[in-house]
């Protein structure tokens, strides 16, 4: 294979790329076309299929175009071959549907259907350029991955038309040669599968994930292998075929072994994620949140808002993608090292995730439903300014009268308006104490503060809930008894209302209370709490001593509380 | 005309690997002589790091796995012997048209001599220790590894044999037909010799008066 230095020859860019072969120019299909013709031709001149050999080795060159004929010949094996390479030693992901029911007429030149994509332009232009004897030469590089190009030459191809010294070539039947071509292309076609680069080019066309990427360089002159390079490889040269122009010569370099390599998957690629599912939040990301949230929350989710930032299930292209990144040739983010790619655990379970249509974890409440007992907590928590502190203990066994004719305090009152709040308790279901309140819609909240419910430490923790079950329980069933009809009016009142707007006016109420110690509150606090979840009352300013002091009988209560239920957790079980 | 022989390197395998090595063997002859248009066909071998291509002929892949199975049960009576398989291609031609029917001649112009060695897996020496058996286990796995490396080694050269005399002999090769040339696989039988030659092969072979290629 002559070698020749850059300076002999007028120098071109070589092609490096890894490029897409999927598109079909309108060059090449004009090379296939005369491919076409230039068969039809030369097997006519053979005078078909069953005529004797004699009739195809006679000289045919007045036939078929001679020596236009051969010249064509010679351009379409260069293409040809160029072809076969590119077909196997240029990765791309494998398209379904490929294989041998997609063969076109246009690939069936030298009767060898090539049904792979033909070569990209830029690298078939390249036989344009190529001057008699000049060779066509075709590298494949391993290079790292996102390297674009470099790495170590794994393979040369090189195909050229040696022209004859002299006229040795003219009687040489051009039909004769085309014949000759379909052996020598054959040989081509089984030696690219032969050698060990057709194993890796498979790896990387089914993943394209690995620390290595397999490029091709179509050029006119080798750059000259080292010394240490060429000992190396190894070569074979194909039996030429003599052609009226010249011989026609291919020959390959080959590395015998490439477990220098370590071929490793680095990353899963983003395209092997599916975004797109039937069904995935990256399509349809408002579709996993309840109509009646999203409508509330308005814009709180804009269609804008996933592109502003990649959440959990944003499409992976939001990611900062690893091959932007330029990786080193022995990676460090190798995950695993398997022949046989699978993702990687740690994604595996995210991606099936996808993969089965489910959404990343989210744990939204509907409105309507239960609220948390920390979302009520908070909207009582008196650190947040909701509220005011109820009134002291002290008032609570005044509370606990039953038929009082004393007018109720204003704590038992609070608790009234409490109860006539439809505040969903997750523990209501759970209490078997205020199962006889249901009806009344008043038990809600109680239960959570039932002592042989659950009321959970942290929320008592975290509000000083100043509702004391067992105290107030009976409070509760006089007040209903004595002041049934009022509870009723107001639960009635407060049913055609919003929760929201409830808690305002409890909010309102407790600040506009008057304080404990007001001689005239009893008197005033039944005129206060009519129509008191709309009424608006002057805003009554306490006194810091006051407030202090309620803030430490909130504190005994809340002692209270605690102990109680951790006494009824430690009892023994009762016995059947 | 005279028949060009083409005598493959010996191949020393056992019996499991019969079907992957003639398989391969035998398709990349075939890929080499089918001139007419085919639907090239990437098969890898089931035991070797290699894949080798097809003419995509169901029709050819039927014959060729049937001849297998005919060798594989011929090697099963005759173990640990040399063998040969002979493709032969051939012209017909009408001979002597008579009252009594039309005698057709074959005219032998090409075959290739694919020459096997079976040998049964190799038993190892008794021993009563169980850590020599366990190194003995060790050591079979490393033999048998290395003994397939090798016979992968060889199957390259044998292709490589059979690339570099299909593209030398070519002006012999008849006028491309619009499907595959007439052809013939033969495999030994019980009549054949000691060692397992094809004896009307090697008679065609003297016969043709030229000598073996390669």
């Amino acid at each position: 294979v002559p070698i020749r230095s850059p300076d002999s020859i007028p120098t071109s860019p070589p092609i490096a790329s890894r490029s897409d072969l999927c598109s079909l120019t309108a060059a090449t299909s004009h090379a296939a076309q005369q491919q076409q013709q230039l068969g039809a031709e030369l097997e006519r001149g053979g005078g078909g299929p069953s005529s004797a050999p004699a009739a195809m080795s006679s000289g045919m060159s007045d036939s078929a175009g001679g020596r236009a004929g051969a010249e064509l010949m010679v351009e379409q094996f260069h293409l040809k071959v160029l072809h076969a390479v590119l077909a196997v030693r240029a990765p791309r992901p494998l398209a379904g549907g490929a294989g041998a029911a997609s063969f076109r007429r246009w690939d069936s030149g030298f009767h060898l259907p090539l049904h792979d994509p033909p070569p990209p332009p830029e690298a078939a232009e390249r036989l344009d350029a190529l001057a008699p004897g000049e060779p066509l030469v075709v590298d494949i590089h391993l290079a790292p991955a996102g390297a674009g190009e470099g790495g170590a030459v794994v393979e040369r191809w090189t195909v050229a038309c040696e022209p004859w010294p002299d006229a040795e070539g003219e009687e040489l039947a051009v039909n004769r040669a085309y014949k000759h071509c379909f052996t020598l292309l054959r040989s081509v076609y089984a030696v690219l599968r032969f050698l060990p680069a057709y194993r890796v080019f498979r790896l990387l066309s089914a993943n394209q994930s690995y620390n290595y990427e397999m490029v091709h360089r179509v050029g006119s002159f080798a750059v000259p292998f080292t010394r240490d390079e060429e000992a190396a490889m190894r070569s074979y040269r194909f039996v030429p075929v003599e052609t009226q122009l010249g011989r026609l010569v291919v020959s390959v370099q080959y590395l015998p072994s490439l477990s220098a390599f370590h071929l490793e998957i680095t990353s899963l690629s983003p395209s092997m994620l599916i975004t797109d599912y039937v069904g995935s939040p990256a399509a349809e990301p408002m579709r996993f949140f309840p109509a009646s949230l999203t409508e509330a929350a308005g814009s709180a989710f804009p269609p804008s808002y996933q592109q502003q930032r990649p959440h959990s299930w944003a499409p992976p292209a939001l990611w900062p993608h690893p091959a932007a990144v330029p990786q080193a040739k022995f990676s460090p983010q190798v995950i695993y090292a398997s022949p046989t790619p699978s993702p990687p655990n740690f994604q595996g379970g995210y991606q099936q995730r996808l993969m089965r249509g489910e959404s990343a974890p989210m744990c939204i409440p509907q409105v309507g439903e239960r609220r948390s007992p920390v979302h009520r907590q908070n909207t009582l928590d008196p650190s947040r300014g909701f509220m005011l502190p109820p009134p002291s203990p002290r008032r609570v066994g005044d509370l606990g009268a039953a038929g009082a004719q004393e007018s109720p305090s204003e704590c038992g009152r609070l608790i009234g308006r409490i109860e006539g709040l439809r505040m969903v308790d997750p523990y209501a279901s759970s209490s078997p104490r205020h199962k006889g309140k249901d009806s009344k819609e008043e038990s809600g909240r109680f239960s959570a503060l039932s002592s042989c419910d659950s009321p959970r430490q942290d929320d008592l923790d975290d509000a000083d809930y100043p509702f004391v079950v067992d105290d107030v329980d009976t409070p509760v069933s006089q007040l209903g008894s004595n002041d049934g009809k009022e509870m009723g009016d107001q639960a009635g009142s407060s049913s055609r209302k919003s929760q929201d707007a409830q808690v305002g006016s409890l909010v309102h109420l407790l600040r506009t209370a008057r304080p404990l110690r007001d001689p005239s509150y009893s008197s005033q606090a039944s005129r206060a709490e009519s129509g008191e979840v709309a009424s608006t009352s002057s805003v009554m300013s306490r006194r810091t001593s006051d407030a202090l002091e309620e803030l430490q009988s909130f504190k005994e209560i809340r002692e209270r509380l605690l102990s109680r239920s951790s006494a009824k957790h430690q009892e023994p079980p009762e016995k059947p | 005309m005279n028949c060009v022989t083409c005598q493959l390197k010996e191949l020393e395998l056992e019996s499991t690997e019969i079907r992957d090595v003639l398989r391969c063997i035998l398709h990349t002859i075939f890929f080499h002589r089918t001139l007419s248009l085919v639907r090239p066909k990437d098969v890898d071998c089931d035991f070797f790091e290699i894949t080798y291509v097809q003419c995509g002929l169901p029709e050819l892949e039927k014959e060729v796995d049937e001849k297998i199975d005919q060798f594989v049960a011929w090697v099963e009576k005759h173990p640990n012997r040399k063998s040969q398989i002979c493709l032969s291609f051939f012209d017909e031609k009408n001979k002597h048209p008579g009252w009594f029917g039309n005698k057709t001649e074959r005219a032998y112009w090409e075959q290739w001599l694919i020459n096997l060695h079976v040998m049964s897996p190799k038993r190892y020496s008794k021993s009563s220790s169980s850590k020599v058996l366990t190194n003995i286990g060790g050591n079979a796995l490393e033999e048998t590894s290395s003994r397939r490396s090798a016979l992968e080694s060889s199957i390259h050269e044998v292709l490589f044999q059979i690339i570099n005399f299909a593209n030398e002999k070519k002006d012999h090769i008849p006028a491309i037909p619009d499907r595959i040339f007439n052809h013939e696989i033969m495999i030994p039988s019980s009549s054949d010799s000691v060692f397992g030659w094809n004896t009307v092969a090697l008679r065609r072979v003297l016969n043709s008066g030229h000598p073996y290629s390669l």
